[in-house]
């Protein structure tokens, strides 16, 4: 039984994984497009999205911050680059259509390069679960529009838009849509926060994020960051049909984009995933 | 106790010409480290005589200084490495490639 760690966390009676970075990535890795016969294939989009490290969050002026409830963290980094991205994902399968909830600590920065502010560098950080039943394959979108066109914004949005699909290569076998581009967010009702960002670019306060989604019905049941409950009543995810070779997939992705030429980081410490399974016997009558 | 390890995928499929630098990547939690340069055939015909690659330490990820070990990669190799230990929280390659350019894949394996 994975343990679960200190904090805020209220994890459904089933554990389905509790990622601890004190003990590795964990099965948390890079996302590439798809591609066949050449790397020059993926889409544009997708060639370059930066993978997952373990950081210590270490700091030039005040040196080692750590995670948030130990020594690491896992950190996603984009390139020094406005829209560039850094994606993280875990790839597991579900037992039981249920209801799930993901929670995690989470903080956010730009490179402490320059000795301002620099409050408006991260473009937005953001989750994703990639899923499929027998019919569909569901895709929530959630981010937190942290910054746009150098102004602060403080916005959580939902993508439910799916881009097109093109095909990858001749053999007939392969499709990819750049689902994780800047366009086609809409904003969660009420959706405006303002996180603890703090005075300089190297203090990092952490945040309590919490995501419910409902495989039976594939609809968000949740939406929590620190102290703000958002009504997820209007949030849809973006929704296609079942493709091949994807069957109970769940995938769970961490993202984080820049929003100026400097590197943006998002920290990811212990993620929980946990699920209800005793929901389908109750809502069974058994 | 297993050792933990990770490689890492730094660059991929990235043409590098004249001087580049990696990505900074954090490897506080290993004691051991080997980047390998993997030269990626090229539609465009991108050819070089020579690069060489230095490893570079960091203590904050964004000042960098030579730690003392390189690597040579050929035109006409597919992969040269270099091993590094004892290198602190950050790792990076910096280097040049000379005249022409090379479309590259950059591993960074990690250890415990």
């Amino acid at each position: 039984m994975t343990p679960i760690p200190a904090g805020p966390f209220r994890p459904l009676p089933n554990i389905i994984f509790a990622d601890d970075f004190d003990r590795g990535l964990e099965g948390w890795t890079g996302l590439i497009g798809n591609y066949e016969h050449s790397l020059d294939s993926i889409l544009p989009g997708f060639r370059d999205l930066r993978p997952p490290m373990l950081s210590n969050a270490s700091t030039w002026d005040t040196g080692t911050g750590g995670g948030a409830l130990g020594t690491y963290s896992m950190k996603l980094a984009t390139r020094a680059r406005a829209q560039s991205l850094a994606v993280g994902i875990k790839r597991l399968t579900f037992s039981q259509a249920c209801p799930i909830q993901v929670e995690t600590l989470f903080t956010f920065k730009p490179e402490a390069s320059q000795l301002r502010l620099s409050l408006a560098d991260v473009g937005a950080i953001g989750v994703i679960l990639d899923l499929q039943d027998d019919r569909r394959r569901v895709m929530p979108h959630l981010r937190y529009q942290n910054a746009i066109d150098g102004q602060p914004a403080g916005q959580w949005q939902f993508k439910h838009r799916t881009p097109n699909f093109r095909n990858i290569g001749d053999s007939g076998e392969t499709v990819s849509h750049f689902h994780l581009g800047p366009d086609g967010w809409d904003d969660v009702p009420n959706g405006q926060q303002q996180l603890c960002y703090n005075e300089i670019a190297t203090k990092q306060n952490w945040h309590y994020l919490r995501v419910g989604f409902d495989l039976a019905s594939m609809s968000f049941t949740a939406l929590q960051c620190n102290d703000r409950h958002f009504d997820v009543a209007a949030l849809q995810p973006m929704t296609m049909p079942a493709m091949p070779n994807l069957w109970c997939m769940l995938n769970l992705v961490f993202f984080a984009e820049a929003s100026a030429d400097r590197r943006a980081f998002l920290y990811v410490d212990s993620v929980v995933m946990s699920a209800d399974f005793g929901a389908v016997e109750r809502s069974d009558g058994s | 106790m297993m050792r933990r390890s990770a490689t890492a995928v730094i660059e991929r499929n990235t043409t590098w010409s004249g001087s580049f630098a990696t990505e900074p990547w954090e490897a506080a939690w290993a004691g051991e480290a080997v980047f390998f340069v993997r030269q990626l055939s090229s539609e465009d015909g991108a050819s070089y005589d020579s690069l060489t690659a230095r490893v570079q330490i960091s203590p904050d990820g964004i000042r960098w200084v030579d730690e003392g070990h390189e690597l040579i990669l050929r035109g006409d190799q597919e992969m040269a490495f270099v091993r590094v230990g004892q290198f602190g929280g950050w790792l990076r390659l910096a280097g040049d490639v000379g005249d022409g350019s090379a479309r590259v894949i950059v591993y960074l394996s990690l250890k415990e």
